[in-house]
C-alpha cells in the first residue's frame, strides 16, 4: 500500500470512531502532534507536583498535609503514566525516555504557564486545586475520546482521581471562604495573583494551524475557548457565590450569544513564561528538577546494574 | 549499551491487577522499571494508590504475543450468526412456557436465589 493509500485508510479508520494504537501505522504528522501534546501534557504533571510540593511542610493540619502529599504522589503518578505514551511515539524517533525527561531541564519542551508562577499563601495552594486543577480537568475530560487509544485509556484513569483533586481543592478554599475576614483577603488575593494565569493556560482564541490538525485527527475535539467558556459556566457562579470578586471587570455573560465576554490576558507577557521559562518561579523548578534528576542517576544505574542479581535471586 | 554492559534504558512491563481472588488479573497499563522486583513496586505505587487489589503480575512486554489491530481484519470477524451460542438467541421460549402459565427461567435468578439464601445466612450468624 502507499503511504497516500494508507493515510487514505488512516483517516477513514478515524472518522469511522476506531481508536489508533501504538502499534498500527500513523502518518508522521500525526505523531508529532500527539508525541508534542502528550510530552507537555507528562511533564507538566510533573512540573505541576513542584508549586503544590512547596505547601507540604506548611500544611496548616495533618490531614491537610496527607492529603497535599498525596496528590503531588498523583501528580508525579500521571506524569509516568503520561511519559509511557510518550514513550512508545517518541520510538521511532530515536529518542527515548531519557531525553523525553530531560527535555525539560534543557529547554526542549514547554510545560504549563500556571505552574511557572508563585505560590506564596496557602490559599494559593487552594487556588491551585481548586481552579488550576479545575482548568486541567475540562481540558483533560475533553480530551477522553481523543482518537489515540493509549492516551484515551490513561486519561481514564487520570480524570478519576482528578475527582479527588476536585474534592480536595474545594475543601480548602471553602474552610478559607468560612474563615476569617484576614483569610477570605487571602482567597481573594489568591484568586487576582491566578486569575490571568487561568485564562491562558486555555491558549489563544484563535484555532492555529496545529490545532486544527489535531481537530482533524480527532487527537481533540473542542477549541481553546470553548473550553474556556466551560471553565467560565462551571466557576464563575462559584467563586461569586463565595463573595469573592473575579479580577475582571468585563467578565459577563451575553445571554444572547450565549457566551462569557471576558478580558483577555497579556499574551506575550505569559508566551515568554512558557516559551523562554522567563516566570517568576521558572528558573527555580527547572533548576529543582535538574537536581532531583542528576542526583538520582546513580541510583537508577545501580538498579540497572544488579538487575542480574535480583533477576536470579526471584527465579 | 554503555559500559560494563548496563544496559541505558529500563524495561517496559505490562501490569496486570487481580482485585479479589474471585476476579482474573486484569491489564491496567504499563511502566518502566530497571528489574522485575522493582516494576512490582512501580506497579502497586502507580496503579493501586487507591484501588485495592490482592495480586500483581508484572510481564516483560516483549514476552505478549498479540493480534495485531488494523491489518488482520478477519481475524476476529465473524462469518454467520452466532445467535444460537447466545442466551438472547431463544427469545421465542417466554412466548411458548405462557402456554403452560409458566415463565422463562434464567441465570442470574437462580444466582440470586443463591446468593440470597447465602447472605441471609451470613447475616443470621453475624447476628447470633
Amino acid at each position: 500500500m502507499s503511504i497516500a493509500d494508507k493515510e487514505i485508510r488512516f483517516m477513514e479508520r478515524i472518522k469511522a470512531g476506531y481508536k489508533i494504537e501504538a502499534t498500527d501505522w500513523m502518518p508522521d504528522e500525526y505523531r508529532k502532534l500527539l508525541l508534542k501534546l502528550i510530552h507537555m501534557h507528562g511533564i507538566s504533571e510533573i512540573m505541576g507536583a513542584l508549586p503544590e510540593k512547596e505547601w507540604v511542610p506548611k500544611a496548616p493540619t495533618l490531614k491537610r498535609k496527607l492529603a497535599i502529599m498525596a496528590k503531588v504522589q498523583d501528580e508525579m503518578g500521571h506524569g509516568q503514566l503520561l511519559l509511557r505514551v510518550a514513550e512508545d511515539l517518541a520510538a521511532p524517533f530515536g529518542r527515548t525516555r531519557e531525553d523525553l525527561v530531560t527535555d525539560v531541564i534543557h529547554g526542549r519542551v514547554k510545560f504549563h504557564n500556571v505552574f511557572h508562577m508563585e505560590a506564596p499563601t496557602w490559599a494559593d495552594a487552594g487556588i491551585i486545586g481548586w481552579l488550576v486543577d479545575g482548568a486541567a480537568i475540562i481540558n483533560q475530560a475533553a480530551l477522553l475520546h481523543t482518537s489515540y487509544g493509549p492516551y484515551a485509556r490513561v486519561l481514564k484513569r487520570i480524570c478519576a482521581e482528578e475527582s479527588f483533586h476536585m474534592q480536595h481543592g474545594e475543601s480548602i478554599i471553602l474552610t478559607l471562604a468560612g474563615g476569617t475576614d484576614d483569610q477570605r483577603q487571602m482567597l481573594q488575593d489568591a484568586l487576582n495573583r491566578w486569575w490571568e494565569s487561568l485564562l491562558f493556560f486555555f491558549g489563544p482564541v484563535e484555532v492555529t494551524a496545529s490545532a486544527q490538525r489535531m481537530i482533524d485527527y480527532g487527537i481533540r475535539t473542542k477549541t481553546n475557548e470553548e473550553l474556556r467558556q466551560q471553565f467560565f459556566t462551571k466557576y464563575v457562579p462559584r467563586i461569586r457565590s463565595l463573595g469573592l470578586e473575579v479580577p475582571d471587570p468585563k467578565l459577563s455573560y451575553d445571554e444572547e450569544a450565549k457566551r462569557w465576554i471576558w478580558t483577555e490576558p497579556d499574551w506575550e507577557k505569559f508566551g515568554r513564561v512558557v516559551k523562554e521559562n522567563q516566570g517568576p518561579k521558572s528558573q527555580q523548578r527547572v533548576d529543582l528538577r535538574r537536581f532531583a534528576h542528576e542526583e538520582q542517576q546513580w541510583v537508577r544505574e545501580a538498579m540497572l546494574r544488579s538487575r542480574k542479581k535480583t533477576v536470579s535471586m526471584i527465579v | 549499551m554503555k559500559e560494563h554492559d548496563v544496559p541505558e534504558e529500563y524495561e517496559v512491563f505490562e501490569v496486570f491487577v487481580q482485585k479479589t481472588q474471585a476476579d482474573f488479573h486484569t491489564h491496567v497499563g504499563s511502566i518502566v522499571a530497571p528489574s522485575p522486583d522493582v516494576a512490582l513496586m512501580n506497579a502497586r505505587e502507580n496503579f493501586l494508590r487507591r484501588e485495592s487489589g490482592v495480586n500483581l503480575w508484572v510481564v516483560p512486554r516483549q514476552c505478549v504475543t498479540a493480534t495485531p489491530y488494523d491489518t488482520d481484519v478477519d481475524w476476529f470477524a465473524r462469518e454467520m450468526d452466532r445467535k444460537y451460542r447466545e442466551a438472547g438467541g431463544y427469545p421465542e421460549n417466554g412466548r411458548l412456557w405462557k402456554m403452560y402459565k409458566e415463565r422463562v427461567l434464567h441465570l442470574d435468578e437462580i444466582v440470586e436465589d443463591l446468593h440470597g439464601e447465602k447472605d441471609k445466612r451470613k447475616n443470621e450468624s453475624a447476628s447470633s
